[in-house]
């Protein structure tokens, strides 16, 4: 069948991941630019994370690639094909919206089976794949079934199952697991990378919950009014932020602002009482304003001094939050307040400080990133 | 039947209760028009001797005279309301897609001609298809295209064109209705399956409008089924079940015919009416 030619592999079986690259996209809605130069690579079988706060440019981005956009500037390419100016239906993505964007008027295995309708695919082949790829998504048995009748999370799945059927290039999530509750949203999560990786299928996915893009992306690209901060692994992106936006957008963090020492190996912060100097982790410009960031959970609290940068502090506030808790401190010194994150880890049932206790605060100065403003 | 002896507390007076705000318009309801109707369910089976009879009926649904009249008004309301979809959904699809900051403007226009009434606008068209009205003078005098007027007036198409005209807004404020609440994100689903403009518009837009479409066709053809105004001044020799019933009583004045002829004109469009329920009840499930 024409369906298979080499112009339309769709839903053939077999790998078809390719590479997603984006090149100085540009989008602007009439005086607003939704996104600027920006560049974007997500190699063959990788999970690149969009995320930044609503209005930061990443669904226009995605919507883009979709092809329900077309860029001002720039070129996006799918493997060696420039996509650009291509319409959405003959771009070979799927999709998964947050509402799920299933067809109210067809049912669980029509809904499926509706891109390989569309790319010409037999009907007993059809069938049989619906057949699979509801196995897949583990709701057997329920093509007959209409989606008002399936929960959030088996809606979800039949999202998932519609836009993998076809064998898409790329995968495009949006904001997937939006509408689904906390912990649905957990078990969902490893099910998506679970089945994205089996599949190494390359996936592009928008979200704003930090949580989300840090445990399901191989990268993550941090956004803010229309550009990209930061781009790089989970971890790195959250141990180093290159910029305050970055360490406070994504966690959180205390931040330091100052001035660096005539020698470079010191940050001067002005306190109540004076200049304070805060050892640095390595040799900066001398002189130049520096800013650090420092995440709760590497603040050392506890009745001793320890080694590096100390502080006298006062707990003005006590979040129990299960697994850690995390304290409200006012620094005397600083004329300011810092947050500290401590993991649980005494005896069950004990609780580590109390509010109006008295502390030692400090960090190591490897714990502390220098970011820009 | 029990006698309290202490007032229940709390209870609020009866002009209070919530069903004493519907006795109003029940009662209003009661008389001027469920009385009249069963007035006039009487009269058809009561002949003039006083007795019963259905032979009203029976000549009604026999006489192939009549079956024709019953026939033809059931065609010409079908006729305007398939053209009404026709020329109605296209419109509905640009005002709820296209037209951006001219929405408002369009919805204007589309019920300007429902603030004159229907005669002025039925003498409008008159005007402009008489013997020596403007499309004539256009044709025959500016243009030079024809030689003689053309006989418009008074032939069915002028009619069925009228209806459509006055009939038209409420078919496309019914379709726009659905398709402003579909969902544009399951277009772009359809879309990014591999569905082009066409088939996208085919297999979902469409198919999730069918509701208004429905709504639309039920509003148009009650209303063409019982028109008479536009009919009457612009029928074209078109005989249908209104024109009869008017003629019975000013002409014939044979109270009881007309009577069993709206009857079956009441039946028409209850029978149409619980078509559409079912029809959006059983897609609604």
């Amino acid at each position: 069948m024409s369906s298979l030619s080499a112009a339309n592999s769709r839903g053939t079986s077999g790998p078809t991941a390719e590479a997603l690259s984006l090149e100085g996209v540009r989008k602007t809605f009439g005086s607003t630019i939704a996104v600027q130069d920006l560049d974007l690579e997500a190699q063959a079988g990788e999970l690149v994370a969009l995320l930044g706060p609503s209005g930061c440019g990443k669904t226009t981005t995605l919507r883009m690639v979709a092809g329900f956009e077309m860029p001002d500037a720039g070129s996006i390419r799918i493997g060696e094909t420039e996509v650009t100016h291509l319409p959405s239906h003959k771009r070979n993505l799927g999709m998964v919206f947050q509402n799920y964007s299933l067809f109210p008027h067809r049912n669980v295995a029509e809904n499926i089976a509706f891109g390989l309708r569309m790319a010409g695919v037999g009907r007993a082949e059809r069938e049989n794949r619906v057949a699979e790829m509801l196995d897949l998504v583990r709701l057997p048995g329920r093509g007959d079934m209409y989606p008002a009748q399936l929960s959030g999370g088996q809606q979800q799945r039949v999202a998932l199952a519609r836009s993998l059927v076809v064998n898409p290039k790329v995968l495009l999530l949006d904001e997937p697991l939006g509408a689904l509750d906390k912990s649905l949203r957990e078990s969902m999560q490893f099910e998506i990378r679970g089945m994205q990786q089996r599949l190494g299928i390359t996936t592009l996915l928008v979200t704003h919950d930090q949580e989300e893009a840090l445990s399901m992306a191989d990268k993550v690209a941090v956004m803010s009014n229309g550009r990209i901060l930061q781009i790089g692994q989970p971890n790195d992106i959250y141990d180093r932020p290159t910029s305050r936006f970055v360490a406070e957008f994504l966690g959180t963090s205390n931040i330091f602002e100052g001035k660096a020492s005539a020698d470079g190996k010191q940050l001067i912060l002005s306190g109540r009482g004076g200049d304070i100097a805060v050892p640095l982790e390595r040799q900066v410009q001398p002189s130049g304003s520096l800013m650090l960031s420092v995440r709760p959970e590497r603040m050392r609290l506890g009745p001793d001094q320890g080694s590096g940068v100390n502080f006298e502090a006062r707990i003005i506030g006590a979040v129990f939050r299960g697994n850690y808790a995390a304290y409200q401190l006012d620094v005397p010194a600083l004329g300011r307040e810092l947050f500290v994150y401590r993991q649980a880890d005494g005896p069950l049932g004990a609780v580590s400080f109390r509010l109006g206790d008295v502390l030692k605060l400090g960090w190591a100065p490897e714990d502390a990133v220098p970011v820009s403003p | 039947m029990t006698i309290e002896f202490t007032a229940p507390k709390a209870k609020p007076a009866a002009l209070l209760r919530p069903w004493a705000l519907v006795v109003p318009a029940v009662l209003f309801l009661l008389v001027f028009f469920v009385v009249p109707l069963v007035e006039n369910g009487l009269r058809s089976v009561v002949n003039d001797a006083g007795g019963f009879t259905l032979s009203r009926y029976g000549q009604l649904l026999t006489d192939s005279f009549y079956l024709r009249v019953t026939a033809e008004t059931v065609l010409l309301s079908a006729g305007v309301t398939l053209i009404s979809i026709v020329i109605g959904y296209p419109v509905a699809y640009f005002l709820v897609r296209r037209s951006g900051r001219w929405a408002g403007l369009i919805i204007f226009l589309l019920i300007a001609p429902l603030l004159t009434s229907i005669i002025m606008r039925t003498f409008g068209w008159q005007v402009l298809f008489a013997r020596r009205g403007l499309v004539n003078n256009v044709l025959v005098d500016q243009l030079g295209l024809i030689d003689a007027p053309l006989r418009f007036s008074n032939s069915p198409e002028i009619a069925v064109a009228a209806l459509v005209h006055v009939l038209v807004p409420f078919m496309v404020l019914s379709i726009a209705t659905v398709l402003q609440s579909i969902d544009l994100r399951l277009e772009e689903s359809a879309k990014i399956l591999g569905a082009g403009r066409f088939r996208t518009f085919w297999e979902v837009t469409l198919p999730l409008s069918l509701d208004g479409v429905g709504t639309g066709a039920i509003l148009v053809f009650m209303i063409a089924n019982g028109s008479f105004v536009t009919l009457v001044l612009l029928g074209g020799g078109l005989q249908t079940l209104p024109l009869m019933i008017y003629q019975q009583f000013n002409t014939t004045r044979d109270f009881g015919m007309a009577s069993a002829m709206s009857t079956i004109l009441l039946v028409i469009a209850v029978v149409c009416l619980f078509l559409q329920l079912r029809l959006v009840r059983r897609r609604g499930s």
